[in-house]
């Protein structure tokens, strides 16, 4: 298989026999649902060709499931997902950040809670392999974002075996599951990018990558006060339905309309951050009124005050205190992405230990 | 793991998670391992309804142990 000719001639193929190479891959169980592109050898060393390191590494280990994650089955995947060779070193990255991030690793796929792998690119490498950082930056229509994705969601259930209804127990999941991959959109931005706020330059090219539960719209079309938007997004951060544990964090995807009317009322990313957190509160009865007002002595899990393993056992003098579910400025963390049409951004709730830098990964060079 | 090194130990999951239990043990080269399914769910349950559960479940447990009846 040839990935580029120098004709631009609409490609003369065998239909029967696409459609049968489709249908095997489905077969087999290869697939997330969708088609793949089919992968021999030949094709999988151009992916190989794009890295110095050994096809056999472990990327993912997997002990308890007798399962690696290698170099070689992650492009395998990538090659499935309809990734271009070049964007090989990309989601070897974002291997390496799920990695350092650490819950791919506690087996956080397998769980109920049915967390999506959630990829932010910075720096050159967007232009180069055309990353989408702009309008519709969660949706569809674009082949870097939408492929490097579901790289990592089809390397995690071929390479890692996390196939639904076997070992991936997901509940529901969730749609970023097929893929969600986004660009931080630093060309609009009035702030430093995520990456060179934790310790590269503008100048590398990096991937930060977690696992999330779910992409929350937030509207906030109305106002110019940072306040007031820091107040909405600390809102849609505390909802109670997102606590399972104690306490939340997210990544805000802050639209670069709203990050300018933020820099513009003489705001720095740290201040607004700090106003996030600093609303990041329930109080006491809003946390009752949905049985989440205790915690477990044992798990840690929010449930009921009635319940015999609850911590407090008894409520405060005044149902109206305030209770932190943002523990500290650290448990949310800012990427600038979208159009500047509109003030829409989004939360995106991350999963796992919270109050920590995110897990920036610097790509190594394209070419070898 | 804990029979691989000698002691004898059952696992307990909760009917709804039948398909994962099995393929587990499949994983680990014991495909027909035993173990014992509980009715779903755990997480509401009050304390009184997981003893009875846990009474109920007792002889199971028992018998795929190897102990005497």
């Amino acid at each position: 298989m040839t990935a580029q000719r120098a004709d631009a001639a609409p490609p003369v193929v065998d239909l029967d026999e696409i459609r049968h190479a489709m249908e095997y891959y489905a077969d087999k169980g290869w697939t997330d649902g969708l088609p793949v592109v089919p992968v021999t050898e030949g094709y999988l060393s151009e992916f190989l060709a794009t890295t110095k390191r050994d096809p056999d590494e472990v990327l993912i280990p997997m002990p308890h499931l007798n399962r690696n994650l290698t170099v070689r089955m992650a492009a395998i995947n990538a090659a499935l997902a309809g990734c271009r060779p070049e964007y090989l070193p990309v989601v070897l990255a974002a291997w390496d950040s799920f990695l350092k991030d650490g819950m791919v690793t506690r087996s956080i796929w397998q769980s109920t809670t049915g967390t999506a792998p959630f990829i932010v690119v910075n720096g050159p490498v967007r232009q180069e392999i055309g990353i989408n950082c702009r309008g519709n930056v969660f949706g569809s229509g674009f082949r870097a974002n939408a492929t490097i994705g579901r790289a990592i969601r089809l390397g995690a259930m071929n390479g890692l075996g996390l196939r639904p209804h076997v070992f991936d127990q997901a509940t529901q999941g969730t749609p970023a599951k097929y893929s969600c991959c986004i660009g931080e959109n630093e060309e609009d931005s009035v702030w430093t990018p995520l990456h060179a706020d934790h310790g590269l330059t503008e100048a590398d090219s990096a991937v930060s990558a977690t696992v999330i539960r779910s992409v929350l719209h937030v509207e906030a079309r109305h106002t110019t006060d940072p306040g007031q938007l820091a107040y909405e997004l600390a809102d849609s951060i505390c909802r109670t339905g997102a606590l399972v544990r104690p306490t939340a964090g997210a990544i805000v995807v802050l639209n670069p309309e709203h990050a300018r009317k933020v820099d513009a009322a003489g705001w720095s990313k740290r201040d607004f951050v700090a106003a996030i957190h600093s609303h990041g509160v329930r109080r006491y009865r809003d946390l009752a009124a949905a049985g989440k007002e205790a915690i477990a002595s044992g798990t840690r899990w929010r449930i009921p005050g009635g319940h015999p393993d609850a911590l407090p056992s008894s409520p405060p003098a005044d149902p109206d205190e305030p209770v932190r579910v943002l523990a500290s400025p650290e448990a949310v963390h800012i990427v600038v992405a979208g159009a500047p049409n509109a003030g829409v951004s989004s939360v995106v709730e991350t999963f796992g230990p919270l109050d920590r830098p995110p897990a920036v990964v610097k790509i190594q060079p394209l070419s070898p | 793991m804990l029979e691989r090194a000698g002691i004898p130990a059952v696992s307990i999951c909760t009917d709804a998670f039948r398909i994962t239990a099995e393929a587990m043990a499949s994983q680990y080269g014991f495909p027909g391992y035993e173990y014992i399914a509980v009715p779903h769910p755990i997480a509401s349950r009050t304390e009184k309804e997981m003893t009875e559960m846990a009474r109920a479940a007792l002889p199971e447990i028992a018998r795929i142990l190897g102990a005497e009846s």
